[in-house]
């Protein structure tokens, strides 16, 4: 791998002008289908069809003062926005993303891809929640404590959900997972992707999991004190995860950049795109739940369900592909 | 009505007499007979007590008070009233809220802007008034509003800095050595509106609700005695913008009353149409805000839709959108030239409701997430209703058959077809279920007061074009008069005084069923953990616009 090379995919793809093209075009996205559901017109003036009123937003919000509160820890304050998003960023090596990029391979080759996946992606909430204790607000205390309780209740399903596909193909590789898929093998990861969603949805504090930023509670949580250029990190970080769970679970479970009749990395995004829709419909048509009721779906529902999915993929690899 | 007055006699009384058909109205002799009156009240069913509210007489030397007491369940209800001395050290009387608890918050009230000590009330405290008033007493007749506020500037710095001192002070005395603490929910809470609640948590679970009121104290009551009989519509119906219509229609027939005016038939059903476009207005908002409270505002946003229809036709009648100023004393305020072309409007409006009816059904009142949040949750009984007083559609959630639509029938209601809507459970979630059901109710009414209104018309009975207003006389006479409607979030009672030859109000008091509501919270939040507050909060349909007036 020559520097030059090395520098396109920090700086151009997949790193940074990516993952700030796919910020701008997941907010607009989102924005503009809640609105279509609200029976708004939302974003509308800047652009085609409004499409650089995020654009705009993002870089207002950078020239807003950066407010550091008087009672808040001031190095962890303002250094965990800046280490948020470079955490949030690092699983994009481990992931395939397009044909065209290291032959087709994630630029990280390892065989331990689903391992490092589920360990980079879960370290984020508690950075998440370090910005709740470093605020020193009782909201934002709260707000990260809430995070810890989803997080670690969460993971559990999470793991296992993303353990089945490893165990399918008997390989944490995640480009060969991504090609030893078919019609039939997703057929049979069908239940184990449906928990990996559920779980995602509440890894990513969407509805109807986003009890962590509920702002009607606890006034957004641990994003409370926040404002300007910090507050944009952490939105930076958190569309990134999306953006990065959301690959994950199309590489795990769906295929990758593999689709019909030729492979490109177009494949990846409109799946992408499609995770991203159902997340919108699911938040505009559900009001969020209690944190007792999300411990208990997760610990009495999600997690023995996990588990006895492991039972079906091995039932499955046993019987019916017979290796 | 004969054993109630049977109970009065048997204390010594200057009268009891009949007032409307479900009133009886008497004049205490002895102030100290006040609690045993009410006892004897309480044991004859009359459990609630609706408001209290002092009226100054100065030259006389007296504060009158009144206590407004009712039996919800048997449509029975007191006026009582009784003299105390008005000076400040002598001006006390004896609490009845021991005995009626649902007289709490409306003696604090009369305390905080009258000064009328109440003696025996368990937590007797300032409230509601800005703290620069406290211990100042100002719906007096004798408090200077001029020299009180030529000190704005030094009031506030007083204001804030107590504020700071306090603040310091609990920096010191409120630690967190274990998980309890202290939240403010408000007031610039992105769920809660201008009120405070003071939630002591421990961690998720709460302990103790203090609501903290008064954020848009407007003196609203004291307001309408600086402007004559018309310009007081624009104070009344400014108690809350929501449903603007009922408050003027309270007002108006509380000098109707006093001038001795019957309007005519075609007002009547004008004023019903008003009525229930501004309940459903209301109810729309309500309705959504539900679900907004749970972090789904989509509901919102379709409410707000239809409701832009039902506001096109109260601007089609009035010209204002929110603020209508459309019933004045004496009938409605404008004459319907085109009424075709205005019933065209609200058949529009009620359209769009109709078919959005089927998708509201689907999609949100039968939401899997919302009912296992709101099933259970935060439930009335009947003995709560009727001991705290739960007005409107939070005592029909609960089963309690109350509507002051059909116990007092006021404008049209009598002729319309109409029956109680209640549901059975009194949980949150048939809190919201109630607003729909009343929804449907209202534009029932609607319709059939527009079929009244064309038979009436065709018939030649009603001229759309000249019998909108009857003519008031300029100068009222002496006199006063209680009147009831039902509001959108339940009844709202007010208490009109007028002089002889006066052209303002002498006093004017507003009931809101807010304030009700608001202190229900005391007892309905605690035990419940931190993601409840709005939506039990949601579930009472508090606005804050006539808790504080």
């Amino acid at each position: 791998m020559s520097v030059w090379e090395m520098l396109f995919y920090i700086l151009v793809f997949p790193g940074l002008l990516f993952l700030l093209a796919w910020t701008f075009f997941v907010f607009y996205f989102a924005r503009k289908t809640l609105a279509y559901i609200h029976k708004r017109v939302g974003p509308h003036y800047n652009g085609p069809a409004g499409t650089l009123q995020t654009v705009w937003d993002v870089f207002k919000l950078l020239t807003k003062e950066s407010i550091t509160p008087k009672s808040a820890d001031p190095y962890l304050f303002n250094i965990i926005p800046i280490i948020t998003p470079l955490v949030a960023a690092l699983p994009v090596i481990l992931i395939p993303w397009s044909p065209a990029i290291n032959g087709g391979r994630p630029i990280l080759d390892t065989d331990y891809g689903v391992l490092g996946l589920v360990v980079l992606i879960g370290v984020e909430p508690f950075l998440l929640f370090l910005t709740g204790f470093g605020s020193h607000n009782k909201y934002s205390f709260l707000g990260g404590m809430r995070i810890l309780a989803q997080m670690i209740s969460m993971e559990a399903p999470f793991f296992l959900a993303a353990l089945s596909p490893a165990l399918l193909f008997g390989t944490m590789n995640l480009y060969e997972i991504m090609y030893s898929n078919n019609w039939l093998t997703t057929l049979i990861l069908l239940p184990g992707a449906i928990i990996f969603i559920i779980t995602m949805l509440g890894i990513l504090e969407q509805p109807p999991f986003n009890i962590p930023d509920a702002e009607q509670e606890i006034v957004y949580g641990f994003y409370t004190e926040y404002a300007g250029t910090n507050y944009t990190l952490l939105k930076f970080a958190e569309f990134t995860e999306i953006l990065v769970v959301s690959a994950a679970a199309v590489t795990l479970f769906f295929g990758g950049y593999r689709g019909l009749f030729f492979d490109s990395f177009w494949w990846l995004f409109l799946k992408i795109a499609i995770l991203a829709l159902i997340m919108v419909a699911i938040r505009a048509s559900n009001p969020r739940l209690r944190l007792d009721q999300m411990l208990k779906f997760t610990w009495s529902w999600l997690t023995p369900l996990a588990i006895l999915n492991l039972v079906w993929v091995i039932f499955a690899k046993l019987y019916i592909l017979g290796v | 009505m004969e054993r109630i007055k049977e109970v009065l006699n048997n204390f010594d009384m200057e009268y009891v007499e009949d007032y409307k058909p479900t009133w009886v109205k008497a004049k205490l002799k002895n102030k100290d007979d006040i609690t045993k009156v009410v006892k004897a009240l309480k044991e004859v069913g009359i459990r609630s007590c609706s408001t209290v509210s002092p009226t100054d007489f100065p030259e006389e030397n007296r504060m009158e008070i009144n206590y407004f007491l009712e039996d919800i369940v048997n449509k029975k209800n007191v006026w009582l009233k009784v003299d105390i001395d008005r000076d400040l050290d002598k001006c006390e009387i004896d609490s009845i809220t021991p005995i009626l608890e649902s007289a709490d918050y409306h003696e604090l009230e009369s305390y905080s802007t009258f000064g009328v000590k109440f003696k025996g009330h368990p937590n007797l405290r300032y409230f509601l008034i800005s703290r620069d008033y406290y211990g100042k007493f100002p719906f007096r007749k004798d408090f200077d509003w001029e020299e009180h506020e030529k000190h704005l500037i030094e009031n506030v710095n007083a204001i804030a800095e107590e504020f700071f001192e306090e603040y310091e002070e609990n920096e010191k005395t409120v630690g967190h050595e274990d998980s309890r603490t202290v939240l403010h929910w408000g007031p610039t809470h992105p769920a809660s509106g201008p009120i405070r609640l003071k939630v002591y948590t421990n961690g998720e679970n709460i302990e103790k609700v203090e609501p903290d009121i008064g954020y848009v104290w407007r003196a609203l009551e004291k307001l309408s005695e600086r402007k004559d009989f018309i310009g007081t519509i624009v104070a009344v119906e400014r108690v809350c913008f929501m449903d603007n219509t009922n408050p003027m229609i309270c007002y108006a027939q509380a000098v109707e009353e006093i001038a001795g005016k019957e309007i005519t038939p075609f007002a009547k059903y004008m004023r019903v149409i008003l009525g229930e476009l501004g309940r459903t207005v209301s109810h729309l908002i309500s309705m959504g805000g539900f679900f907004g409270t749970m972090g789904l505002q989509t509901f919102l946003m379709w409410c707000l839709d239809v409701r832009e229809y039902f506001l096109d036709a109260l601007e089609d009648y009035s010209g204002a959108r929110i603020a209508t100023a459309c019933i004045e004393p004496g009938g409605v305020r404008y004459p319907l030239n085109d009424y075709k072309a205005w019933f065209e409007e609200i058949n529009k409006a009620i359209e769009k409701w109709e078919k959005t009816k089927p998708d509201i059904e689907d999609i949100f009142l039968k939401n899997p997430l919302m009912t296992t949040r709101a099933k259970n949750k935060g439930i009335f009984s009947h003995e709560d209703v009727i001991d705290n007083y739960l007005q409107g559609p939070i005592a029909r959630a609960s089963g309690v058959k109350t509507d002051v639509r059909i116990d007092e029938p006021y404008a049209a209601y009598g002729e319309l077809k109409m029956d109680y809507v209640t549901c059975e459970n009194g949980d949150a979630r048939d809190r919201l279920e109630i607003i729909y059901k009343e929804i449907n109710q209202s534009i029932d009414l609607i319709k059939q007061a527009m079929v009244k209104i064309e038979e009436g018309i065709e018939k030649g009975e009603m001229d759309p074009k000249k019998d909108h207003l009857v003519k008031m006389p300029r100068r009222m006479p002496a006199g006063e008069a209680v009147s009831r409607v039902e509001w959108a979030r339940g009844e709202m009672l007010m208490h009109l005084v007028t002089t002889e030859k006066s052209t303002n109000p002498y006093r004017l008091k507003i009931k809101a069923p807010s304030v009700n509501h608001t202190r229900m919270l005391e007892k309905l939040i605690p035990g419940h953990s931190l993601s409840d507050i709005p939506l039990l909060y949601g579930s009472m349909h508090i606005c804050q616009g006539d808790l504080d007036r």
